[in-house]
């Protein structure tokens, strides 16, 4: 795709040059994860059945982690579409659009960028929930196939939610737009998942929910090979059938905002 | 040779608004062509049209023979636009964001950076180039855009509004580049502008559009002659006043004439005059004044569109919206 490599370059500078991005990006995950470690906490009270809530986690976090990298993707994701909005409206989409760049390679620039962006960010996650005290405790047969499943699954994962929210800014010229959408779905995409409880604690009804959530598939995969590394039989196929749900979802995504980008974008 | 036709091109914004309606301009190769209107007449929606940033309602255009809707990605390679707006990236530096652009056009690294030093020599950005865009005056700024319509020595050139917001010094600089450019790259080059006196110095042929409609097309010359002399202008104390002097001046026959005011075109103003205003005072009657314009674009386009160029007024708009712009980035 011809474009993409120098507006994705751009893109990238654009983010480390930008200290208050840069460093609220950074901090972010460390928030996130003393925050969401503690505040949700369901654990407390429940004494030594904890673990079994937790689905054999020694803590919360380490059940969590995988979540809060999830969620960490969505709230990220949405840069994509703000920063399409803002190339129309400082006319910057203009020089792009008369020059024989594929218009995809404009969309799939911020794309890429984000995913970036989000990979650095939950590295810091981890980073940080291994630093805390009680934080992440990860199993002693996690194997390199762990680390590159996890990696696999938070690019899968930011793909799919940076490419759905700058498909809406194809044609949106309003900031305000993408941010009501953001605030319309990420929160309800969020709780009803299995990002931050485990389905037994949630109403039937919501598991039934969450099930199909994508958030919930990329959630339970880094959880299951965190908590337990090397997986038994019914552990793998748990992990396989929630990745080749995200593999999926992902790649139609991509093909749609693919064909949609190349004919409809407009300035 | 036509290097543009255009075909009844046309634009109909969402609510009706017929941006541009039924253009027909013929462009010649090699030559610098104006586009003059006041603003909302239509010149960069034209502009936009003809660099295949967006699509006509109907109508097409043919640019270096290739058509701008079913062969939009071949006249891409060929045009370079230098839009309305401040388009390079103030987070990257001078020389990032024409490397950029040479990239978007698969110009090699080693003939992309010669292009950029010679551009950048130009118009003397040099020691500017390692800077962040965000650090740069107005002036540099139009003039790095300016240059990051080049990188990939396109054959035509488009320019919307390239001295928009330069003072008056920067602007005759930006005159003197464009000229240069032409001159030694032989290219075609397309600018809109509402600066009559940049128009008429910069180009060979040029169109007056006003509210998406051409109102007349040719070379300066052509048209401040087609005037046919001065213009003068009366303005009267009364109605009553004015009536009986065009009665009294009746071998003068007025152009135009609004409750108190007589327009009138006149071979030269100067052997004229004392006909007008001996019998006049004859009769008594003194008018307020009297204005004399010479032919010059300013005419021309009173003459067509019947009211002036509000030159300032659109100056002071685009010139709050870029500042507004620039503060909304940071
Ligand atoms: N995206 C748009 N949607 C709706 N109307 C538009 C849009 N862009 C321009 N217009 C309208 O189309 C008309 C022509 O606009 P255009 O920008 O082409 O004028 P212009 O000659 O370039 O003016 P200026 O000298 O102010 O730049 C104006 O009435 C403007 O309001
Ligand atoms: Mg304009």
């Amino acid at each position: 795709m011809s474009g993409l490599l120098p507006l994705t370059s751009r893109e990238i500078k654009k983010w480390y040059r930008n200290p208050t991005f840069f460093i609220v990006g950074l901090l972010q995950p460390f928030f996130w994860i003393a925050l969401f470690g503690s505040a949700f906490d369901i654990t407390r009270g429940f004494g030594a059945a904890g673990r079994l809530i937790l689905q054999g986690a020694p803590n919360y976090i380490t059940f969590i982690i995988g979540g809060v990298a999830t969620t960490t993707a969505l709230f990220t994701g949405m840069f994509s579409g703000m920063n399409i909005i803002w190339d129309r409206r400082l006319g910057t989409l203009g020089r792009f659009l008369s020059s024989p760049i594929h218009r995809s390679s404009i969309v799939f620039s911020k794309i890429i960028s984000a995913t970036i962006r989000i990979l650095v960010q939950i590295l810091i996650l981890f980073i940080a929930a291994l630093l805390i005290p009680n934080g992440l405790e990860i199993a002693s047969s996690f194997s390199a196939f762990d680390v590159i499943l996890i990696i696999v699954t938070v690019t899968l994962v930011s793909t799919l939610f940076s490419s759905i929210f700058s498909v809406i800014a194809i044609r949106v010229t309003r900031q305000e737009t993408i941010m009501g959408i953001v605030n319309l779905v990420n929160l309800p995409l969020m709780f009803a998942s299995f990002a931050l409880f485990p389905k037994q604690l949630m109403a039937p009804w919501l598991a039934d929910i969450a099930q199909y959530n994508p958030v919930s598939w990329s959630a339970t995969i880094m959880r299951t090979v965190i908590i337990n590394g090397s997986l038994n039989a019914s552990q793998l196929s748990t992990v396989l059938n929630n990745f080749i749900a995200l593999f999926i979802v992902t790649v139609v995504v991509i093909v749609i905002t693919y064909v949609l980008s190349e004919s409809e974008i407009r300035q | 040779m036509n290097i543009i036709e255009t075909e009844n091109l046309t634009k109909i914004y969402k609510g009706n608004i017929r941006a541009v309606d039924n253009l027909n301009l013929q462009i010649e190769e090699g030559s610098i062509y104006g586009l003059l209107g006041p603003n909302g007449a239509g010149k960069s929606t034209t502009i936009k049209m003809l660099t295949t940033v967006i699509k006509p309602t109907s109508g097409t255009a043919r640019v270096a023979g290739l058509d701008i809707i079913k062969q939009s990605m071949e006249v891409r390679r060929i045009i370079g636009l230098v839009p309305q707006d401040l388009t390079t990236d103030e987070d990257l530096k001078g020389i990032e964001n024409l490397m950029m652009v040479a990239k978007f056009y698969d110009v090699p690294t080693a003939k992309a950076r010669e292009n950029i030093d010679r551009l950048l020599k130009l118009v003397d950005l040099q020691d500017a180039a390692k800077r962040l865009v965000g650090q740069y005056s107005g002036g540099m700024r139009k003039r790095l855009e300016l240059i990051a319509g080049l990188v990939h020595e396109p054959k035509i050139l488009f320019l919307d509004e390239p001295t928009l917001g330069l003072d008056v010094q920067t602007r005759s600089l930006m005159w003197d580049y464009i000229k240069n450019i032409q001159e030694t790259k032989n290219i075609t080059i397309i600018l809109t502008s509402h600066y009559l006196e940049e128009v008429d110095a910069l180009s060979d042929k040029l169109s007056i559009i006003n509210r998406g409609k051409l109102i007349v097309s040719g070379t300066p010359a052509e048209l401040k002659n087609n005037v046919g002399g001065d213009i003068l202008t009366m303005s009267f104390r009364s109605a009553e006043d004015m009536n009986k002097s065009l009665e009294i001046l009746s071998n003068f026959q007025p152009t135009k004439v609004t409750e108190k005011t007589a327009r009138f075109k006149v071979k030269s103003s100067e052997v004229v005059l004392p006909e007008i205003i001996e019998p006049l005072k004859r009769n008594g009657i003194e008018p307020l004044r009297y204005q004399v314009d010479k032919p010059s674009l300013d005419t021309v386009f009173m003459d067509y569109v019947g009211r002036a160029l509000p030159e300032e007024e659109g100056e002071g708009d685009s010139r709050k919206m870029m500042m507004n712009l620039r503060r909304l980035r940071r």
